[in-house]
């Protein structure tokens, strides 16, 4: 177990002027379920050699490396951006973060996206962008992937099951949390 | 919880490698990485994996050799193709050769999901058919003896037609031939087979204690004799009683056996009653019997009364197609026993046990392996993991008769223990006291030099 002297801070950075409203509502999620202290981050730039010009897209891992190399003041960050990310062997990933990392990646790009001809109502985007920022902020944490589809932790391959999952860590992610810091289910 | 696999990740772009085994570590599995088909071999026969992913263009072996070559020797393995040039043809050919299933490079997340999703049932479900093979194994009743040479399969055929009688059995072959394991199959298969099946190994202990053990004792027959007791002649009731190495008992309890057999009846040492007494004889020996009544050592009448019916298990060096069998059967039981998968032998070391002599039979062949199995850091065994059955002489093999076989080799494995009795009887798979015995059979001496 991981004795802490002081707080847990987490930073959240928007990648782009369109990610900061996004940005304070992860902030907001992060304090209110995690019970962590959240600080805003000044805007990132997302370095130009991660886009990929034959697949349009940003790749997650070069970009996590850009910032895992970058010196911040928090414990963890979280950087929501607003382009489309993949891995090299997924078509897209709504988020990305090494296991114990120090950063984490949310992409809104595709949890804006219309599913059958419906566009989702921008209240519903930054609850599942919350519910990615939450999910990367546990595996920061060295959760793995849970079997429980109830909670935070289960892997969402979709948006359909992304809706599904509540804002609620299991008993067995909550003690492996508390043994991190004070969280409060 | 769902069980948590060994991965391998096989693919000759190191991005995909990367990508693959982060993925798993989020989702706890634990996951490596090849290469190449070679450096996949090669980690396959040093590890056990529960999944492969494969992609099928790499540069020397592709992926569908790599497959084939993994359905052929590891069939329990599950192996998922992955491809950036998806076609028809290939998913078709690699699904037909025992692929699990395809995914076609880049897939979407939720994909790998349930490709994972489903191998994890696949190996849920394998997991309990070889539970219940194996639960099904030991409860079948021939299952305990291995064999598919003709002499083998002649012993399995008389076993059910003997087990139909009461008639007493001798059952003969050299010491580690599995006599033991012959006398329970006939008592498993006979009428008696509700009623209890008594082992007794005669040679290992002194003529008083076995008379007090088979006709039981009254309330101070001796000094000691604190209680009365039963005898296993009157426990083993309606049962089959075994008594191994009879060709070690004296003249005196010779007499006493051959008076029950005939009568049926015991009376317990101290005691002046009669008991009636039911059982089945089954008796067995690795020592010339006829040999031993010429030298007057055995009694002849005896001999006949408890020789209604001869089973002579063949030593392993004359029924060497049983080998592979036997090896295949013990090796599945100490990997499981000692939770190491190690489930393969190479051609060689398969070659270095189908020559040798086996003087100590199965046991030795067994002991072999579960040394073999303790000790190996792969999952393969190999003919280093044998050196130890390499140790003896040139001589030793040469030696046709039966009788210096036994004496070479009991004197070898003495003076490996620097004549420690104890463990050189362990090492033999014998009781001390039989060692004793055939120590002053044979004329054993220390040897000095």
């Amino acid at each position: 177990m991981l004795k802490l002297s002081k707080p847990l801070i987490v930073g959240v950075a928007p990648v782009g002027k369109d990610s900061v409203f996004a940005a304070r509502v992860i902030a907001a999620h992060i304090s209110g379920y995690m019970n962590l202290k959240t600080e805003i981050i000044p805007t990132l730039n997302i370095p130009s050699f991660a886009y990929n010009e034959k697949r349009f897209q940003y790749n997650a891992g070069v970009i996590l490396k850009s910032y895992e190399a970058m010196e911040f003041e928090y414990d963890k960050v979280i950087a929501v951006l607003n382009v489309d990310i993949f891995m090299p062997i997924f078509t897209h990933v709504f988020g990305e973060a090494k296991q114990g990392g120090k950063c984490g990646l949310v992409s809104v790009f595709r949890l804006k996206m219309e599913q059958d001809c419906i566009y989702p109502a921008p209240s519903l985007v930054y609850e599942r962008a919350a519910k990615v920022a939450l999910h990367e902020l546990g595996h920061l944490f060295n959760l793995l992937h849970c079997e429980d589809h109830r909670c935070l932790m289960h892997f969402s391959g979709d948006l359909c099951q992304l809706d599904k999952t509540p804002f609620y860590f299991c008993r067995y992610c909550t003690a492996f949390l508390q043994g991190f810091y004070h969280f409060k289910s | 919880m769902k069980e948590k696999m060994r991965i391998m990740v096989v693919d000759d772009e190191m991005i995909i490698r990367e990508s693959f085994s982060h993925w798993f570590e989020k989702a706890g599995h634990m996951a490596c990485t090849a290469g190449s088909g070679f450096e996949a071999l090669e980690k396959l026969k040093q590890y056990p994996f529960d999944l492969l992913f494969v992609d099928i263009k790499m540069p020397g072996m592709d992926g569908i050799e790599l497959l084939e070559w993994v359905k052929k020797n590891y069939p329990e393995t599950f192996v998922v193709i992955i491809t950036a040039y998806g076609s028809i043809e290939s998913s078709v050919k690699a699904m037909k050769m025992g692929a699990s299933d395809y995914l076609l490079k880049p897939f979407k997340p939720d994909q790998l999901n349930l490709v994972m999703e489903k191998i994890s049932q696949q190996k849920k479900l394998t997991g309990e058919i070889d539970y219940l093979k194996g639960f099904l194994d030991t409860v079948t009743r021939f299952d305990n003896i291995i064999g598919q040479s003709r002499a083998m399969k002649e012993i399995f055929r008389l076993i059910p037609e003997i087990a139909e009688s009461d008639t007493p059995v001798l059952i003969t072959g050299e010491t580690g031939t599995g006599k033991e394991l012959v006398a329970k199959a006939i008592h498993a298969k006979s009428k008696r087979h509700n009623h209890p099946f008594i082992a007794i190994n005669c040679g290992a202990m002194p003529d008083s204690l076995l008379e007090s053990e088979l006709f039981g004792h009254q309330k101070g027959a001796f000094t000691g004799a604190i209680h009365a007791r039963k005898g296993f002649l009157e426990v083993v009731d309606g049962g089959t009683l075994f008594l191994d190495e009879i060709g070690e008992i004296s003249a005196k309890m010779q007499v006493d056996l051959l008076r029950v057999l005939e009568e049926k009846k015991i009376t317990r040492l101290g005691g002046r009653e009669s008991i009636n007494v039911n059982f089945r004889i089954i008796s067995a020996t690795s020592r010339n019997l006829e040999k031993e009544i010429e030298q007057n050592n055995f009694r002849e009448d005896f001999y006949y009364r408890i020789n209604v019916i001869n089973l002579n298990i063949p030593p392993l060096r004359k029924r060497k197609t049983d080998i592979l069998l036997l090896v295949n059967h013990f090796l599945k039981k100490y990997s499981r026993e000692t939770t190491k998968q190690v489930d393969h032998v190479t051609d060689d070391a398969m070659e270095l046990m189908k020559n040798y002599e086996w003087p100590g039979n199965v046991r030795e062949l067994e002991n072999a392996i579960e040394r073999a199995v303790v000790l190996s850091k792969s999952r393969t065994l190999k003919v280093k993991d044998f050196s130890f059955i390499r140790s003896m002489p040139d001589d030793f093999r040469k030696t046709l008769s039966l009788g210096e076989v036994e004496k070479k080799y009991v004197q070898q494995i003495l003076e490996q223990n620097n004549w420690n009795i104890s463990r050189a009887a362990k090492i033999l798979g014998i009781h001390r006291v039989t060692l004793h015995k055939k120590i002053k059979r044979l004329n054993l001496k220390k040897n000095n030099s």
